[in-house]
């Protein structure tokens, strides 16, 4: 397959739709999304906006009733995931695609020592002896910063931010391809989230693992990523290299993003704010998913969804608008 | 929006304590704080979990009990009111509190968690004239009127936030604590509130004392700020100074430590703290911060430094705020 070299991650028109008693939740709607090898890449929405089901889907762990990925595709390593046996699906998943929970004090078992959930990790994939798996599991512990001599304490013996290191450990144990950290640093304090990012900024260069980093924070996926998505009601708006969406935001949504986050180099009396609240999952408008809030929509954006087009060397866009302008631009 | 020289004093504590008893022993979650905010501002307390923020906001408004000290409110110390004065007190005082899924009963209806606090006192003789007030709490925090038979289940995180503020304006208070007001909200929903909170005071020149761990937020609501560590106000100082030449060594820390949302910026060389916050059950004497401090002596430990005046408005607590200095300047 031509594909198998370029992306390890492609996604096509991903739909993931939960039944609730208040009607069906669309959370996941024709997502479009591909990941290169080693690459981390920012996934950044607001509460809601389908990140953690993105990851989920991925890691084929939409809870089914209520959730179904309604249509779609998820190519890893070239193959269909979606289309593979419960077999398969459980030696990919942990051993080539591992997940970070946002919280560490519920993400851990509370009766078993740390070395032990690490080796329960190495010697569900690997063929090793229990001796071999501990060693591992030591040496995996002092990788993340912890000294190995604590292996045999139970996780409430450790603060937030070496639980979190824990499971890093655990994630990494088996060296995955593609790692998925959903909020790794949200439940942590400003220092300790330092910590933690250096970490993972280290492992990264250590492992050269690919990462999605799913968080609502601008500022972390400015440390640790190369490339950012925006996502807004199961869509991604935007997507571009780090410095290009930083320096150069197209998306109506993605500039209101910024700026209501309070700007530590500015002074300023009031923020400036989007109006309304992201749309009802329930009931997704027609059309672009943020016309409702934009002030640049008109009729057309109603009508239709855009789809993403590239506005300049690999930074994309979905909003008529912009490519509009764009157009306009490249018709002199 | 500059502090004018001469101002009142709102309120003022003075070798506050608060401890908690626990198996271990006392835990000093506030120790001999002597902090004043002036009438018409916005005291930032900065800190991270444990830090005991939220526990000196709640001593100060006497809905925590002080182990010792005082808090003056003019030249009435309110640690010693009886019954009567407090619920006098409790028309000058009110709170937000931080988690608007939690902190309103799930069973009354906009209206009634509005006219709950003018019903305790109160206010007015008769139910017209407490709807009236109601209707027009609701516009001052932008509730829609057709909200009024709401309940909070049904509206989202900020408009449950507006319902918790309105509460807290509805008996005309002087003096407000909001304690961590927009960390349960997305930044978009952020925004919009801090916004709110910024045009009450213009309106109604409230004094707010603001509680955060979010360093960006409380640097743009902030007249001065007041960073704690351990039950102890290590660093005082206006908004701009703090952030522009901060002295306490963890306070250079923790401002080191903020993921900035860009690229662009040349970021100062950042100070990663070793370690965790120790416990504050049985705190050592000395510096609280001498286990972490990356520029300890032998003699921090030896007595606790005091909070004094360094500069114009700027107070310390730190033993050797020279030697950081010195270790600064060739660098720079």
């Amino acid at each position: 397959m031509t594909q198998h070299s370029e992306f390890l991650l492609e996604i096509r028109d991903l739909r993931v739709q939960f039944h609730t008693d208040t009607g069906l939740v669309k959370a996941v709607e024709g997502l479009n999304f591909t990941l290169k090898r080693g690459e981390a890449v920012g996934l950044v929405g607001e509460t809601g906006a389908g990140k953690t089901t993105t990851a989920l889907a991925i890691m084929q762990l939409i809870a089914s009733p209520p959730g179904k990925i309604t249509s779609g595709q998820i190519f890893f390593d070239g193959k269909d995931i979606l289309t593979k046996s419960e077999e398969e699906k459980r030696h990919i998943r942990g051993k080539k695609v591992a997940m970070i929970f946002q919280d560490p004090m519920t993400s851990l078992n509370p009766v078993l020592t740390v070395q032990e959930q690490i080796a329960e990790m190495i010697r569900l994939h690997e063929q090793v002896t229990n001796k071999e798996a501990l060693e591992k599991a030591r040496a995996m512990l002092q990788l993340v910063g912890i000294q190995p001599e604590r292996g045999p304490d139970y996780p409430h013996q450790f603060s937030g931010g070496m639980k979190q290191r824990v499971v890093i450990a655990i994630a990494l144990a088996c060296n995955p391809q593609l790692l998925i950290a959903d909020e790794p640093t949200t439940a942590l304090d400003v220092t300790i989230q330092a910590q933690v990012l250096e970490l993972m900024r280290e492992l990264k260069q250590h492992f050269n693992t690919a990462t999605i980093l799913i968080t609502h924070d601008l500022g972390v996926v400015a440390e640790l990523c190369d490339s950012v998505a925006i996502m807004y009601a199961g869509r991604i708006l935007e997507k571009a290299d780090a410095r290009t969406l930083y320096g150069n935001p197209q998306h109506p949504y993605t500039q209101g993003l910024f700026h209501s986050i309070p700007d530590l180099t500015k002074n300023v009396h009031r923020l400036n704010t989007m109006p309304g609240l992201p749309p009802d999952p329930t009931a997704l408008p027609p059309g672009c998913c943020f016309a409702p809030r934009c002030q640049y929509a008109d009729e057309a954006c109603s009508a239709n969804s855009p789809d993403m087009t590239e506005v300049e060397p690999g930074h994309f866009v979905a909003c008529f608008k912009i490519q509009e302008k764009n157009g306009r631009q490249a018709h002199g | 929006m500059g502090s004018p020289a001469v101002t009142e004093t709102m309120v003022e504590t003075r070798r506050l304590k608060k401890y908690f008893s626990t198996p271990k022993g006392p835990l000093h979650a506030v120790d001999d704080v002597n902090i004043f905010i002036a009438k018409g501002e916005t005291l930032g307390l900065v800190g991270e979990s444990g830090c005991g923020k939220s526990t000196l906001g709640r001593v100060v408004i006497r809905l925590l009990e002080a182990t010792g000290g005082s808090v003056l409110f003019g030249d009435q110390d309110i640690v010693k009111f009886d019954k009567n004065d407090l619920r006098t007190f409790r028309k000058r005082a009110q709170m937000v509190f931080q988690d608007p899924y939690s902190s309103l009963n799930p069973r009354l209806s906009v209206e009634q968690l509005i006219a709950e606090p003018l019903r305790i006192h109160k206010v007015y003789p008769n139910e017209r004239e407490t709807s009236v007030r109601i209707k027009e709490l609701m516009d001052t925090v932008g509730l829609a009127q057709r909200l009024a038979t709401s309940f909070p289940h049904e509206l989202d995180g900020g408009r449950r936030q507006r319902i918790g503020v309105a509460r807290a304006l509805a008996l005309n208070p002087e003096f407000i604590v909001l304690d961590e007001p927009v960390s349960a909200l997305d930044v978009c929903i952020q925004a919009q509130i801090l916004n709110l909170l910024q045009d009450l005071k213009d309106q109604f020149q409230y004094t707010y004392l603001f509680i955060t761990h979010d360093l960006s937020v409380v640097r743009h609501i902030s007249n001065r700020i007041a960073v704690m560590y351990l039950g102890k106000v290590i660093e005082l100082a206006h908004h701009l100074e703090i952030f522009e030449n901060p002295q306490h060594p963890y306070t250079q820390a923790l401002l080191s430590a903020i993921p900035i949302p860009k690229l662009d910026i040349v970021r100062k060389d950042r100070i990663i703290l070793e370690g965790d916050v120790p416990s504050p059950v049985n705190p050592p004497a000395g510096c609280r911060f001498y286990g972490r401090c990356p520029s300890r002596q032998a003699d921090c430990l030896e007595e606790t430094p005091e909070l004094v005046e360094i500069g114009p408005n700027h107070f310390l607590a730190c033993c050797h705020p020279g030697a950081i200095t010195a270790q600064k300047q060739p660098a720079q």
